[in-house]
């Protein structure tokens, strides 16, 4: 055994990987013959496990408040100053970076790219988190533009340089977050393979890191919603729980509670309907519904699809009663029409045919009015099964017809037409079922997200 | 202008700062950081809050959250510079050429040691990688890991060893992965 005990202090610089490496390999050494003199010195230095962290934390804030100020006071101070006079800075640079994004907004997208590209004064970090604030607001109302905001965003992202931020972490996340926006607004206009490829960024860029750990799960979480849309559930699944223990570890709870109903969608595609139910109710004691009220409605209205799904019309039709104020409240031709359909669907639930026929021809009227054909067609399809149990199967066969027309003269996916030539073409020879009307529906719905689905599905 | 592009002084990141000057610096004393590395610590993750901040909801919560983790990612980089030096020292002083002298056989004997308070698993590899000098491509073949795992169980492993020196020693409980 080596005579020689390293000092104390050598011992916590060695901790520390401070030394040199001879001098490390030394202590190293000196460690493995099981020197307990040293050994009681090392013992004290490791790193304390997040579960004793987690218990004596409150104890230790009441010790710090009594102790005499001390070395990190010293520090704290000094760092609270420079964040004093970042605070104003970066507020002046928020304010900036809108104007620019307005102007950028003004001009041609050729000049856009040049701009972003060359112009010193359009290297600028809040410009480019407000061209992603920008890509994720203009999300499913206008896609296009989403794409286009997007690929702004990565642009300006890799022209910055880690000097123009808080950090090369923030840097990186940032240039991550903007690349899966990008993706994601690819995935909103059913690009699947640009999606995947703008993930890919994104994921590389977390990868190899440091990234922060907000960024990270906002990255996880976008691509989880690609998974989804790609139906590849565990996956998703999984990326949905990773960005949901970090945004819980962050207290982020409006996060959280957002990425509990996204993956409740997961669940609802798997037919696990009892841990959908549970995920949407976590997500929206999480939820402040005054802060975000589409979000909660959002959620609301996803647990009364699910228990309506589920066969408890008596409990989804009292949850749409409580609901309907938060519907009125938000207010918009699409909420209404939406809540318009679910009260259709629950009476349908509850064998009220009529006010059903009544509630879905409002709503495919409604839907087609505002353009929205494949939500018209889906409310048809919910029509001609009342028809269906009527035993209308003359409406059926002019609903059948109404809707194919419809959506061939607006829409070129050849797979959901096929899907409603077999519906059509069943009516007229009156053996259209409720069983078709629900497979078509279904797949309908599916193909929206994946076009390259086939109808009849092969299994 | 909108409101959100105007700094908003009710919430000003320095009024959460003095409120939470107590739990921040209970924090960086628990996780022992040195005096030397707080500044960089805190002041990387208090200017992605101000840079963040109006996207944040719960900034405490996010600020101990994200300065809990770089302090776990402080020692995670400082342990990973252990290991390497735990590694680095045994191959060096036990998989050399030179003939065993002296100081290699009592090395060899104190690894024995350290390796019988280790998983069996982590006692065969260990044992191969650095008294009998198997590569890494070698490890996974003799020992039946996939290539792409062998890396990260070799490092579990000597991580196991390091923390075995330095935290658990001879008088501690058997020692296992992080």
């Amino acid at each position: 055994m080596t005579e020689i005990h390293p000092t104390p202090e050598a011992l916590e610089q060695f901790l520390l990987g401070q030394l040199a490496t001879p001098e490390m390999r030394e202590i190293a050494r000196h460690l493995l013959t099981g020197c307990q003199r040293c050994h009681e010195v090392t013992a004290t230095l490791w790193e304390p496990t997040d579960r004793e962290e987690e218990l004596s934390l409150a104890e230790d804030v009441e010790a710090v408040r009594e102790e005499p100020r001390d070395r990190y006071d010293e520090v704290l101070d000094r760092v609270f100053q420079k964040v004093l006079a970042a605070e104003t800075v970066v507020a002046e640079q928020r304010a900036a970076g809108r104007k620019l994004f307005a102007e950028l907004m003004q001009i041609s997208a050729e000049r856009r790219h040049l701009l972003l590209s060359n112009s010193q004064r359009f290297k600028s970090w809040m410009l480019c988190e407000c061209l992603i604030e920008e890509s994720l607001a203009a999300g499913f109302e206008e896609p296009r533009r989403a794409v286009e905001i997007a690929k702004l965003a990565t642009l300006a992202a890799d022209r910055l340089q880690p000097e123009d931020g808080p950090s090369v972490e923030a840097l990186t996340g940032l240039r991550a977050r903007a690349w899966a926006h990008l993706g994601n607004a690819y995935r909103i206009l059913f690009d699947l393979a640009s999606s995947e490829q703008a993930h890919a960024v994104a994921e590389a860029l977390v990868e190899e890191g440091p990234v922060a750990l907000l960024d990270r799960a906002r990255v996880l979480v976008l691509l989880a919603s690609l998974r989804l849309d790609q139906r590849r559930f565990p996956e998703a699944l999984q990326l949905f729980d990773r960005g949901a223990y970090i945004y819980k570890k962050l207290g982020q709870w409006h996060l959280l509670g957002r990425t509990l109903i996204q993956k409740s969608l997961v669940c609802n595609e798997t037919g696990d309907s009892d841990s959908e139910m549970t995920l949407l109710r976590r997500a929206l004691d999480l939820i402040d519904p005054q802060a975000e009220p589409r979000v909660f409605l959002s959620a609301r209205h996803q647990l009364i699809k699910a228990l309506h799904e589920g066969g408890r019309s008596r409990e989804a039709f009292a949850l749409l009663f409580h609901t309907r104020p938060l519907y009125l409240k938000i207010g918009d031709r699409s909420s209404l029409l939406r809540l318009r359909w679910m009260e259709g669907q629950v009476a349908f639930g509850l064998q009220r045919s009529e006010q059903a026929e009544v509630a879905f021809r409002e709503v495919r009227e409604g839907f087609g009015e505002l353009g929205l054909e494949y939500e018209a067609a889906l409310a048809s399809l919910d029509l001609a099964g009342v028809y269906i149990v009527q035993g209308r199967t003359a409406d059926v066969r002019l609903v059948a017809e109404e809707t194919l027309a419809i959506f061939q003269k607006h829409n070129r996916q050849q797979e959901a037409i096929t899907a409603l030539l077999v519906f059509r073409d069943a009516a007229r020879l009156d053996q259209a079922g409720l069983a078709l009307v629900r497979e078509v529906s279904d797949f309908l719905k599916r193909a929206r997200n994946n076009p390259e689905l086939h109808f009849p599905p092969s299994s | 202008m909108s409101a959100l592009d105007q700094p908003r002084v009710e919430d000003s990141v320095v009024i959460l700062l003095r409120r939470l000057h107590p739990r921040l610096k209970a924090l960086l004393a628990q996780y022992r950081i040195p005096h030397p590395d707080t500044e960089d610590l805190l002041q990387q993750a208090l200017l992605a809050l101000v840079y963040q901040h109006p996207n944040i909801q719960h900034p405490e919560a996010w600020l101990m959250g994200t300065l809990r983790n770089k302090c776990r990612l402080y020692w995670r980089e400082r342990r990973r510079k252990l290991y390497e030096t735990v590694d680095g020292a045994l191959l060096e002083g036990l998989a050399g050429p030179q003939a065993p002298g002296q100081e290699e056989t009592e090395l060899r004997h104190d690894l024995a040691n350290a390796l019988e308070r280790l998983p069996e698993h982590c006692r065969s590899l260990l044992s191969l990688r650095f008294s009998q000098g198997y590569e890494v491509p070698e490890l996974a073949e003799r020992l039946g890991y996939r290539p792409s795992s062998i890396n990260k169980t070799t490092t579990r492993c000597i991580a196991a060893l390091a923390r075995y020196m330095v935290y658990l020693g001879p008088g501690g409980k058997k020692a296992e992965h992080d």
